[in-house]
């Protein structure tokens, strides 16, 4: 069997990215409606951002798919007209490079809700990453810089990492998952 | 979708898909590096030149797509100008704290993120995706299961769409309640994704087979239905923004709008 990527898990990544690039366009406007109440409350939303590479690993659970699922999102964002423009797939690329270190330092083997926390974790510190460029957010004034940091971080792990290990939970009860992850020592078990 | 609409054809669409997606990412990555409020400004205009002329789509259309764009502009400015740090107090209130420092950022920003927004506008109104990755995998090399599975994917959103208006009839037909306000929100959301999740993957799958069964995932020398080439145009495009940069970069040091010219702080 090869240890890459095969068409079927490529197709399916794809497409949950690309569910996921519509809701990341319509997670913009309301970005932006939250922004006008100040105090970074908008923050506590920016997770949902970060949920297609968590998503798509716990799907999938093959090597790849994180990165080539958030860049995917990015990249649907993007051609659906997204108010960030080009800079959607930079963000994509950090974001979803981010977790997949996550999911690689475990070894593509923990599939658990702490490990896809750390990964939605990491991904929100790499987008901090791009907006210390995008946005000068370190001459922000002390208070509201960790105010942002937090809630960022926050939404990170709640959504992304939460929301998404609680999608997939759901996913595997209706059985869809198993038509595309590679069979488990469980299955074999099964057939015996 | 965007690329459905009628317009007419200008020299923006005649260049090579990859080589405008190359040249807009490092235009980006370039813009990230630019701290001087007068040189983004000149080079917002040298973009906007492309999105007012050269799209080829009417003007009312090319407004109606702006609107979101100046929104963002004020919200994304407004962060900075109210919290940024800032030595020359213009106005106090509570936490607010507006600063000559903080204001300049915060207008930098909006305008970083406008050249974003109109640069990918740009390319989005310019560029139909299938001649992006049939471009993609000629030029760059992409592997070609990569290229037919968005392609494949792009193609199947509007079943998806029929689909949850399905679901929604569906909802309707069953008299499904909905709690108020936020747990409403979750309701919603988990009766719409999981099933549309799991309907996508289980298409996604068929459609995986069936395209393998068809050599998609395919050999590295096969043929192409459309050919993507380089032209003269490209080149136009290269020297437009040579020029126009080192225009703005020079403009901006000889006749500055605005006394700053570094707006990081300290």
């Amino acid at each position: 069997m090869s240890k890459g990527l095969k068409l079927t898990d490529l197709l399916v990544t794809v497409i949950v990215a690309i569910i996921f690039g519509i809701i990341y366009k319509i997670w913009g406007p309301l970005y932006g409606v939250l922004s006008t109440f100040g105090l970074q409350v908008e923050q506590l939303i920016y997770g949902m951002w970060f949920i297609a590479a968590t998503v798509a690993f716990l799907i999938i659970r093959k090597p790849g798919v994180a990165l080539l699922a958030e860049v995917a999102a990015a990249h649907g964002e993007f051609i659906f007209g997204g108010e960030w423009g080009i800079s959607t797939l930079l963000f994509g690329i950090g974001q979803g490079l981010a977790a997949e270190l996550i999911f690689a330092v475990f070894r593509y083997k923990r599939f658990d809700l702490f490990v896809v926390c750390l990964a939605g974790i990491a991904s929100g510190v790499a987008s901090l990453g791009i907006d210390y460029f995008y946005g000068y957010i370190n001459d922000l004034v002390l208070w509201n810089f960790l105010l942002m940091v937090i809630f960022r971080l926050l939404s990170s792990v709640m959504i992304a990492g939460m929301v998404g290990y609680t999608i997939v939970r759901a996913l595997e009860k209706t059985g869809a998952t198993s038509l595309v992850r590679p069979a488990s020592m469980e299955d074999y078990k099964a057939l015996e | 979708m965007l690329w459905e609409f009628s317009y007419k054809k200008t020299w923006l669409h005649k260049i090579n898909p990859s080589f405008k997606l190359a040249i807009v990412f490092l235009l980006c990555i370039q813009v990230l590096f630019i701290h001087n409020l007068n040189f983004i400004i000149n080079y917002m205009l040298a973009v906007l030149i492309l999105y007012l002329f050269f799209t080829g789509h009417p003007s009312m259309r090319l407004l109606l797509i702006s609107v979101p764009f100046i929104i963002l502009f004020l919200t994304s400015s407004t962060s900075m100008i109210f919290f940024g740090k800032g030595e020359e107090t213009w106005f106090e209130w509570g936490l607010i704290h507006v600063t000559e420092e903080s204001f300049f950022r915060g207008i930098h920003i909006g305008v970083r993120g406008l050249i974003f927004a109109v640069l990918g506008v740009v390319f989005a109104l310019t560029t139909r995706p299938v001649y992006l990755f049939y471009s993609l995998m000629q030029q760059l090399k992409l592997r070609p299961k990569y290229a037919y599975s968005f392609l494949a994917a792009v193609q199947l959103i509007p079943i998806m769409v029929e689909e949850m208006q399905n679901r929604r009839s569906a909802l309707k037909v069953r008299g499904v309640q909905y709690r108020k306000g936020f747990s409403g929100f979750i309701d919603k959301f988990r009766l719409y994704s999981i099933p549309l999740l799991s309907q996508s993957i289980r298409r996604a799958h068929r459609l995986a087979v069936a395209m393998e069964a068809k050599s998609f995932q395919g050999a590295a020398n096969r043929t192409f239905y459309y050919k993507m080439g380089f032209s003269w145009l490209d080149i136009v495009l290269l020297l437009y923004f040579i020029i126009s940069i080192s225009a703005s970069y020079f403009l901006a040091i000889y006749f500055p709008y605005f006394p700053a010219t570094d707006v990081r702080f300290g």
